[in-house]
This record gives structure tokens, sequence and C-alpha cells, in this order.
């Protein structure tokens, strides 16, 4: 069929639905309840065609941007499109349905075009608990999915009549803090539907007919972007490893490998070599591998490339079955989501140094740096206090790393500490700069930071979940290595220790949990430094 | 000379500044434009006084908005300025909230770095905790101390932000007394912005601090220059203060010139009646949009400037980088508009100044809507032949003709405004459809009818005075002041007597500054809001409310808003985050009808412009000052003042009221 439809159209088009997918995380941030996504920001939004190919993006966290396509697609497998109406909402969580790990659920609903299926609004949030052995649902001796909590098929939670009641109860009785997940999945309902409002106008406007064409037009060009930022990538194959810290309190690093290949406007990323399935919380999936891929690319190469379907299709992407980055579906995955995926894009990068140094940064805090505090909230309610922190940015070839920020596949932000003692039985002592964690060089990494807990009640329970503790973020081109991540913890009733990157334990009342986060890793070596001045 | 009693408002913006003078006891108007004299403000009002006849003993009223802090902290040139924090939190700028402002740009610094350097933190032993109870009480030497090592720092602008201030400010105000001993500024988070989460409040109040001395030496010199007469200028909420009370918080004044735009247009949508108004004011480089619902401009409280936090109560204006004179480009990704711009020098291609990459002004120029004939404001004289050739290489591009072009990029520049209107909107609740769109600005009144189209709004307005509109704007203003305060109490839980104390306080607060300028409570209104959310949620809704405080009702009201915005509401209990106060005293100016008399409307001339790309339409223009009561013109049709151009494509009609406003309505189809 001829592609008729002008380009000026195609750019009203554009502009319509990434406004319509980033309403939708308005939506969510605005209206959810639990701090992790109104005050952190854990969420994300995208449309997808009626295939499952991404046609907008909110501007929310990489990691979850990555993997909506396969979500859709996934779902698609196990419901077919005749079985979808008007007015369902579905929900799932299932990492094998092109997901990530169990606490980050969406909620799909299709859109109908002129009596036909058209599109897919899918809502993504973290929520705080998802059921499970601990609070908070990061479970660190998990050996398999089971122990993670609870495990959501395609489940039609809202029709156009309405909420399904026992539904709903069923999945709440299974979780801590009903109320608060309660609202959180009424937003996403929220959400989705606010896109649906937004696709029925544009189709009342144009036509689906005219909207399809659109979307082929915008496919096409990102993928002659894509192309074109392939292309000024020099051809070669090239090499890069990561090492995660370890897999649990007792584990070992284990081996994140990547080759990249770029050949004229393709590239191939195999990832056979990468070690095998690990025990703990620390696999993941190929969708997470994906979704690594995916940022790193636009950001080495083309940042301003509108993500959609064309836009990755010169891509070729290999992960190996049995591998970390493809357990298969009895595994535990909670940490692999933003820890392993973020070894995936530092794999990357380092492989990238052979090739183009000048336009990356070297290693910063690749980790969600996760302190998750269970418990009672100063209200009554039950409620996971679930805080990730950033650390030093790594230095570039231009200047230095900044202090104290989220990189790559996260942007989550802090939860301010004047709201962490309002809501819950903590007190943050200080939270400062850690001065001199970055490392030096020719431009020295930022300053990754010091922020201290104090938990103030009795049956408080900690879960760490963080990378960085051994292998500390690298610095490029000569530059030093940042100051790796530290968390210690001080009891009341004395005695201090030092904590590993993925534990479970009882907190008493005058604990204290000091924590530490990475420097940047530097950019060139410091002795250009001392030549330079 | 002119006698005197004359109320004038001037408007300085970037490259103009705007004066429209009334005088009440004989109706007499006067708008002028002058010149902006980038480095002396003061010089662009004494020659837009001098332009108008006005000598300054015959004003009465100068109303002024100034664009003065919003470049000093857009170009960052503020003041140095030193931060006294908690211990344990000094490098709370540096912290922020962690995240970055691009996902996929590793070249650029994610955020803006902190405006205070490390040397110049001081860290104070104290602490409150989240009551408001005091958990230590810094003492006199710890005090005593701050003072020292601020005067070390060659600065003379401090601000003090403390933790938890909100709840409790017996510390700030003990160090700040001691620190207005030794500064001629002195900067309180708990005045600023008594509002939680450190971070925001800190930045405010330290980006408040910077801009303090500026502020003062200006203000300071401006009275001396109008002598006699009152002086009081815009703040961001769309209202006027004293020059004392804006001195004293000049973060107050960063959207000045904005909100006097927006103070107009609230003026002018209560005269007409109209309920909900998008206000679309499109300059060279930018175009502001803006909700106005009931004849009231929308308030945020939680905005940014040039990547500061502000938490300041602003009209909720949203701005786009593109306007008449943003570059228009092609790459891989299609065509985009903005926001790089060719400035004022040498603007765009069809100025004929030496331009040569194409801009949307190049575009309306193609179409034909700009006069070959005539020179924009007396001074520029258009080259229709120049913007033809900005624009070729691009339509060679694309594959199509240079007509298309011109038409295309007029809708691609309308879909990134839409974008804006439909945020202003969504977050309200608003179908943004059913708004009046009110065009003033340069260029708002050439895109309002396409704007108004591709977004699916049915009439627009392009109010008496849209090219001086925020010089207009200036002299319809109320006296107001706006505070806004967390409270964080629940409806199961009411403390009707602590409400009842932080009512009172804020609203003596806001009522002092009234009454010293001699106003009685009798002429005062005052204007509350409530902020309400379920408990869990961190944004709240804004639910106005009457007192004595009716709560089941402040809850029904609060339930509604919920429901309207996000689509649904649960009967949960709520929680009251924070309580806003407008107090204000009305400023009825009026304006007598326009009242030209005539029968028809004439055209000047007709001259060819495209608005589909078949064929161009023979095209009337006429003069908007000659333009008689009650005319009636068919597009297409061009309407033109000195200083703008209205487009009516076919299909709509232009018809002109008493007042002056030109109505523009779909054709019944």
């Amino acid at each position: 069929m001829r592609n008729s439809v002008d380009p000026f159209t195609v750019e009203v088009i554009r502009h319509a639905l990434t406004a319509a997918a980033e309403e939708m995380s308005f939506v969510v941030m605005r209206s959810a309840r639990s701090p992790l996504l109104r005050e952190a920001g854990d969420l994300s939004s995208a449309l997808t065609d009626h295939k499952g190919d991404l046609i907008a993006q909110g501007r929310d966290i990489p990691i979850h941007l990555g993997v909506m396509s396969f979500t859709v697609k996934k779902f698609l497998e196990r419901v077919p499109a005749e079985r979808l109406r008007p007015g369902d909402v579905w929900f799932l969580n299932l990492p094998e349905v092109g997901g990530n790990h169990l606490p980050d659920v969406k909620a799909i609903r299709p859109i109908f075009l002129e009596g036909r299926l058209f599109a897919f609004a899918v809502s993504l949030a973290h929520w705080g608990d998802i059921g499970g052995a601990w609070a908070g649902s990061y479970f660190a001796a998990a050996t398999e999915t089971w122990q993670e909590g609870v495990r959501i098929p395609p489940l039609r939670l809202f029709t156009a009549d309405g909420i399904d009641e026992e539904k709903r109860d069923f999945l709440l009785a299974n979780l801590r803090g009903p109320a608060e997940r309660e609202g959180d999945l009424m937003a996403q309902m929220a959400s989705t539907r606010a896109a649906e409002g937004r696709l029925l106008r544009l189709g009342e406007e144009h036509g689906a007919a005219t909207l399809r064409a659109a979307l082929d037009r915008l496919d096409d060009l990102s993928e002659a972007q894509m192309r074109e930022a392939i292309a000024g990538l020099p051809d070669g194959v090239y090499e890069g490893e990561d090492f995660l810290d370890d897999d649990g309190p007792n584990g070992q690093p284990a081996a994140i490998r990547v080759r990249v290949e770029i050949a004229g406007e393709t590239a191939k990323f195999d990832f056979s070599g990468t070690d095998d399935a690990v025990a703990g919380p620390l696999n993941t999936t190929p969708f997470v591998a994906m979704a690594a891929v995916y940022y790193a690319i636009k950001a080495v190469a083309g940042p301003e490339i509108q993500p959609n379907g064309g836009c990755y299709r010169p891509l070729e992407i290999r992960t190996r079955p049995g591998s970390i980055l493809e357990p298969g579906i009895d595994k535990p995955v909670v940490g692999g989501n933003h820890e392993t995926s973020q070894r995936a894009v530092d794999a990357i990068m380092r492989a990238f140094e052979k090739a183009v140094p000048e336009r990356l940064t070297a290693g910063g805090s690749t980790t969600a740096g996760l302190l998750i505090f269970g418990g009672t909230r100063r209200d009554g309610a039950i409620g996971t206090f679930y805080e990730t922190h950033g650390g030093g940015e790594g230095a570039r070839t231009d200047r230095d790393g900044a202090p104290v920020v989220r990189v790559h596949l996260t942007n989550t932000m802090n939860t301010p500490a004047e709201i962490v003692e309002s809501e819950y039985m903590i007190r943050v002592d200080e939270q400062r700069l850690r001065r001199g964690s970055g490392g030096t060089g020719r431009h020295r990494g930022g300053d990754g930071m010091r922020r201290a807990y104090t938990v103030m009640e009795d049956g408080l329970s900690l879960t760490t979940m963080f990378e960085r503790r051994v292998i500390a973020p690298y610095g490029l081109q000569g530059g030093a290595d940042g100051a790796p991540f530290r968390v210690t913890l001080h009891r009341a009733a004395g005695g201090s220790r030092e904590l590993s990157g993925k534990e479970n334990l009882a907190l008493a009342k005058g604990d204290r949990v000091v924590m530490e986060t990475s420097g940047g890793g530097g950019y060139g070596t410091p002795a250009e430094e001392q030549a330079g001045e | 000379m002119s006698e005197s009693g004359w109320q004038v408002g001037i408007d300085i913006g970037g490259t103009f500044t705007d004066l429209v003078a009334l005088l009440p006891s004989t109706g007499d108007v006067r708008s002028i434009k002058v010149p902006t004299q980038r480095n002396d403000p003061v010089a662009s009002i004494r020659a837009a006084l001098a332009a108008a006849d006005l000598s300054a003993e015959s004003v009465d009223d100068l109303v002024h908005g100034t664009t003065l802090v919003t470049n000093a902290i857009v170009e960052d040139r503020v003041e140095p300025v030193a931060l006294v924090a908690t211990e344990g939190f000094e490098d709370v700028l540096d912290i922020g909230r962690a995240g970055r402002q691009h996902l996929y740009r590793l070249d650029l610094p994610p955020r803006r770095e902190a405006q205070v350097p490390p040397e110049r933190r001081i860290a104070l032993a104290e602490r409150v905790d989240f009551t408001g109870a005091a958990v230590r009480i810094p003492d006199t030497a710890a005090i005593d101390a701050v003072v020292t090592q601020a005067q070390a720092m060659g600065i003379e602008s401090i601000a003090v932000s403390l933790l938890h201030a909100y709840a409790n400010a017996d510390h700030e105000r003990a160090v700040g007394a001691a620190l207005a001993k030794a500064f001629p500024f002195v900067s309180l988070s708990h005045q600023v912005n008594p509002e939680t989460r450190e971070f925001e409040r800190t930045a405010t109040t330290v980006l408040n601090a910077s801009v303090m001395p500026i502020a003062a030496r200006y203000l300071d010199r401006l009275q001396r220059e109008v002598k006699g007469a009152r002086l009081h200028v815009m703040h961001s909420a769309g209202g006027m203060a004293s020059p004392d009370a804006a001195a004293r918080r000049p973060l107050s004044m960063a959207l000045s010139g904005p909100a006097a735009g927006i103070s107009a247009a609230a003026s002018v949508a209560a005269s007409l009646g109209l309920e909900k108004v998008l206000t679309f004011d499109m300059g060279g480089t930018t175009t502001d949009v803006c909700l106005i619902l009931n004849g009231a401009a929308e308030i945020s409280t939680d905005s940014k400037l040039a990547g500061r936090p502000v938490r300041q109560p602003m009209v909720a204006v949203e701005s786009i980088g593109a306007g008449g004179g943003s570059l228009v480009t092609l790459g891989t990704g299609g065509l985009s508009i903005g926001p790089q711009s060719a400035g004022a020098e040498p603007g765009p291609a069809a100025y004929g100044r030496g331009g040569t990459r194409a801009t949307v002004t190049d575009a309306n120029a193609v179409l034909g809507y700009l006069d070959p004939a005539k020179r924009l404001g007396g001074a520029i004289a258009l080259d229709v032949a120049a913007a033809e050739a900005a624009l070729a290489p691009l339509a060679a591009r694309l594959g199509v003709g240079i007509v298309e072009l011109a038409l295309g990029v007029q809708r691609v520049a309308n879909a990134a405004m839409v974008r804006a209107l439909a945020r202003v909107t969504v977050e309200r609740g608003v179908d943004g459809r059913q708004c009046t769109l009110l065009a003033f600005g340069g260029a708002g009144p050439m895109h309002a009818v396409g704007l108004a189209r591709e977004f699916g709004i049915a009439e627009i307005v392009v109010p008496r005075f849209s090219s001086g509109f925020s010089a207009l704007g200036c002299i319809v203003a109320d006296m107001s002041y706006t505070q806004q305060q967390s409270v964080r109490m629940l409806s199961t839980g009411w403390d009707a007597t602590r409400f009842a104390a932080l009512h009172d306080d804020m609203l003596a607060a806001l009522m002092a500054p009234l009454h010293s300028h001699g106003h009685g409570a009798d002429e005062i209104d005052v204007e509350r809001t409530a902020l309400v959310r379920y408990v869990g949620q961190s944004y709240a809704v804004e639910v106005p409310f009457a007192q004595p405080l009716d709560l089941d009702r402040l809850g029904r009201d609060f339930r509604q808003r919920h429901h309207e915005i996000y689509g649904y509401a649960t009967e949960e209990h709520w929680e009251m985050q924070s309580l806003r106060m407008c107090a204000l005293v009305a400023r009825r100016t009026t304006f007598g009808p326009l009242g030209i008399p005539g029968e028809g409307a004439v055209p000047t001339s007709v001259n060819p412009c495209w608005f589909e790309p078949a064929a161009p339409h023979q095209t009337p223009r006429y003069d908007r000052d000659r333009l008689p009561t009650g005319a009636r013109i068919a597009g297409p049709a061009i309407v033109e003042d000195a200083w703008s151009t209205i487009v009516v494509p076919p299909g709509y009609t232009l018809s002109s009221d008493a007042m002056g406003h030109l109505w523009i309505r779909e054709d019944a189809r």
C-alpha cells in the first residue's frame, strides 16, 4: 500500500502520541499512593500498535521502556486479540511475558479505532510489595521465582463495566499494604484511560488509515536515523565484559560478556559468552538484556532518535539459554532487573571504549543502590520504604562527572529526608557528599553521597540490593576507579558490620544504617592532568 | 503637558517596552511601544513615558512588569550567596533529587550544578522534627559562629534553610535575627517557601537570596525616577505588590512579565464573561500558554526556571521554545521548529537583514500574510524573495512546493503548541476544546486560527491592546499577596484550633502590607485554596473553600475534583497537605468603549494569500484602527495594526465589538 500521508501530518501525529504517553506518567505520578511512584517516579508509560511495536514512550525509565514492546507481544501470544474488548484493562507481571521482575506490574489497555484493535496503552509501575518471603519482595536467598511474590498472568481486572472485585481482592490478599496497592492500580488504570481518550480523538481527526500510515512513516524515519547513527561508528568487532559483585550473601562475582559487531548500518550484540545462570535473584530476562542494548545504542550513537518499532530494526541481539540473561522461567530475577541490566550496559560501554571512547562516560553508580525498610508506617498501615541511592557520575573526555545522580538505565528520584521522617519510623541523620569518592583523572568522577538512617522503632526489617561494592565503578582511558559502595550497620546493642549487597535482616530500635554510595570513575590519566597545568 | 492622575502600566520586554496609560477622569487612553534599552531598564521607562508625553508628575500610579529577575536567573547573572543549613544537610543542593534531565544524552551535564559552592555552606548544629518539636536547640555561641563564618565570605546576601523549618521556624528566626545585624540581605526558608521537601525549599530560598541585591538596587533607583508616583511591580501570580514586599521576596517577580499578560487576559475574560479561556502569547522565540477559569489564572507552586526549582505561586504558564523567529530544520527525523531561533539579529530572512535560515515568519511571508507594502512597526521592510530562498532548500529535500512547505511549517509549529495547550488543560481536567482562545503578543494573532483549528477550538478573541497586552495587565491587575504553607492534617483527626491559628497567622501576614498601604479590611478580598489529597498521595488537588471551613463540603469538593482530573475517586479519608491564601484589593480599572463609527469595513488593499496548496485566495487587508464597531468580515481576510497581523482564513468570520476586541468564529458548517 502506498504511504500517502504528508510529512507535516506525520509530525503532528508524532507530537500527539508522545503527549499521550507523557500524560499517562503524569496521571500515575500524581494520583498513585506509594512513595516509590509518587516521589521516586519508578514508573513508565508507552503506547504500542496492535502488534506490540512501540509507537511512543514517556520520559521515564529506560529499563522499563525497553521491555514494554515485548510485554505486549508476549501478552498477545497468551491472549489472542479476539478476546480483547474496549474497556478492558489487563494486569500482569510474569517475567516470561516480556517482563523484567515481579514488582513491575503492567496495566495494558487495548484501544479500538473504527471497531478494530489499533493500539495498546501500557502503564508499568513498581509496586512497593508484590508478596513473597520478605517485606518489599526482594528475597535475597531466593532460589526460585515462586519465592519472590505473586505471579500474575494476564488478568482482565477491568472491563467496560468496571473493576472485577473478586480478582482484585484475590490479588490484594496476597500483598503487604493492600490499600496502597489498590491506589496504585487505580492510578495505572486511569493513566491508560487518559491515553485511550487521546487516541480516540486522534482517530476521529485523522482516521485509522492515516494514523497507521503515519506510524509506518515514523518507523521508517527512526530506522533510517538508526542506520545513519550506526554507520557513524567504526566497523569492527568489540568485546566487553563486566562483573556482578555476587548473587547473594556468599556469592561470587559472575561475568556478563558481550561481543559487539558493527558492520555498516547494522549492529550485532551477542551475549553468549555470559556466565551460566546464578542461584540467587540476580538473573534476568532476555527482554531486559535487549532493553539494555536499546539504551546503550541510543546513548552512544543516536540519543535524539524517536524510539519506536523502527528504531531498533538494524539491531540483532542474542542471549544464550541457560545463562544469567536467559535463565529459564523458574529462576529468581528480582535484583537482575536493575543490577544485571546495568552490568549489560557497562559491558557494552567497555566494548565501545575501543571504538569511541570520546562518546562515553566512565563507570558510574550503575546500581539501584537499594535499601528497603519494611514495617509499619507512622499512620499505622503496613508500608515499605523503598529507597534507591544515586552515586557519582563517571567523568568524560570534556568534563568532570556530576555528584549524586542516577545513570544509564535508571532515573528514579530520591525521597526527601523530610518526607521519610514524616511517613516512616526512621530518622535521616545526615545526607552529605562523600567527598573524594570520585576517581581521579584528567577529569574527575563525581562524588557519591553518605546518608545515615536511624530506626526509631522495633520491628522493622531491612533489605539491601546493590552492586559496585566489590567491583568499583571503572575509570576510562587511564582514569582511576571511583570508591565502591559501602553500607554499614551500627547496632544499638553494640557492634558494627559492613552489609553485603544482597541481604534481608531484622532491625531494632536505635540501629543505624549508613549508606555510602560509589563515586564515579575518572577519565584520562592523572599524569595528563599534571602536564596540562 | 498632561494633567495629573494618570494610571500607567509599563512592561519591559526583551525587545520592546510597552506602555498603556489611562486617565480615569476623562477616559483618555495612550498606548506606546519603544525599543527596550537592554542594559538600562530605568532608561526604558523614562523613554516610554516621554514617548507617551507623560511627565513623572502627571503619573499617579505606575505599575511595572519586569524581566529583571527572570533575566538575571536565566542568564545566570545572580549574586553570590552563602547557605546556612542544618548540620549534615549542607550539601542538599548537590544531592537534589538525584534524577537527570536527559535520558540518553551522556554528553550533557545531568543537571545544573549547585548554586552555592562548598566553601560557602555553613552548618548549624540544630534539629527540629517533622512535628515541629525542637530536638536540638542551637545555642548562642553556635549562632554567633555562623555569623562570623559568613562575614569572612565577602558576600552581602545569605540564605537560611533548616530541616523541617516549615513546621517550626524558631531556629531560622534566631539565626535570621543574628545575621540581619551583619548583612543587608537575609532570606529565611520558612518565609520564602514554608513547604516540605528540603531540596526544593532550600533551592528556592537560595535563588531568592541571589536576586535580592539586584532587585533592591533596581527598585530603589526606579522609585527615585518616578518621584511621587505610587510605584508597584507585577508579581508572578498575576497581581501587583509594593516595592518593599517585592524587595523582600524578589523571587516573586520571577514571572513578572508573563504574569502581566495573564493578568490582562484574566481581566478581559472576566469582562466578557468567558468561563474557560486559553491564552496564547506567541513572541519571537517562545510561546506561552495559560488556562484561565472563571476569570482567574491557574496558579502553579511547583515550577522550574532555567533548570532551578522555584516553589513560588506563579501563573501556571507553559512555555515552549517556538516562536516567529524559530528556525525550521529538517533532519532524518523529520521537520522541526526551534528551539534555536534567528534572534533579533539577523532575524528571519524575510526581514531583509541578512538572515538566510528559514523561520516560521518566513513561512508566513511566503504565504502572503505579511503586507509587502508595509513596514513592521514602521521600521522593518519585508523581503519575500529572501524568505522564499530560505525555504527553497527544505522544500526541495522534501519534494514539495514552497507553499506546501510553508503551510506545513505552520502545522508543525501548531502541533508543538497544541501539546502545550493539552498540558495546561489536562492537569486541570478541563476539555480544552470548550475554551476560547485569547491571542496576543507579536505573533499570537497570526497563528491563532490555525492553532485553534488544530486543537479543536471554535472561538478566538484578539483583545484590544493585543500587542501591548502585558502593559495593559499592569494597570488592570489587583493588588495581591499570595502565600502557601504546609498543613498536613487528616480529615479523621482534624484539629480545628490548630488550623484556625495557622489560618489566622497566615492571613495576618498577607494583610499586613495591604493595611500598611492604607487599605481597610472591607476593601480586601481573601481567596482560600486547600491542597487536598488522599493519604499516601504526594500531589494534591486544589479545592477552593470559604471560612468557616465546612469539612464535609471540602471532602465532597475534593472527590469531585479528583474525579474530574484523574477519572476516579474513592470514599476514603483525606489530608489537607497545604493551605494557599491570596489577599487582594480589587482594582476596578475600566475602559470606555472604543466606538469607532462607520458603516462597513473598507479594505486598504487586496493581495493573494495561501491557505491551501491548490491556489491562493485574493485576500483583502484591513486596518484594525479603522475597523468600525460591529464590523463583520468573512474570511479570507487580514487585519493589521502597527505591530501584529491577524489572519482570518476562509471558513471563519471576524467581528469587532464595542470595546475594541476582535472575535473570530468558525462558520457554521
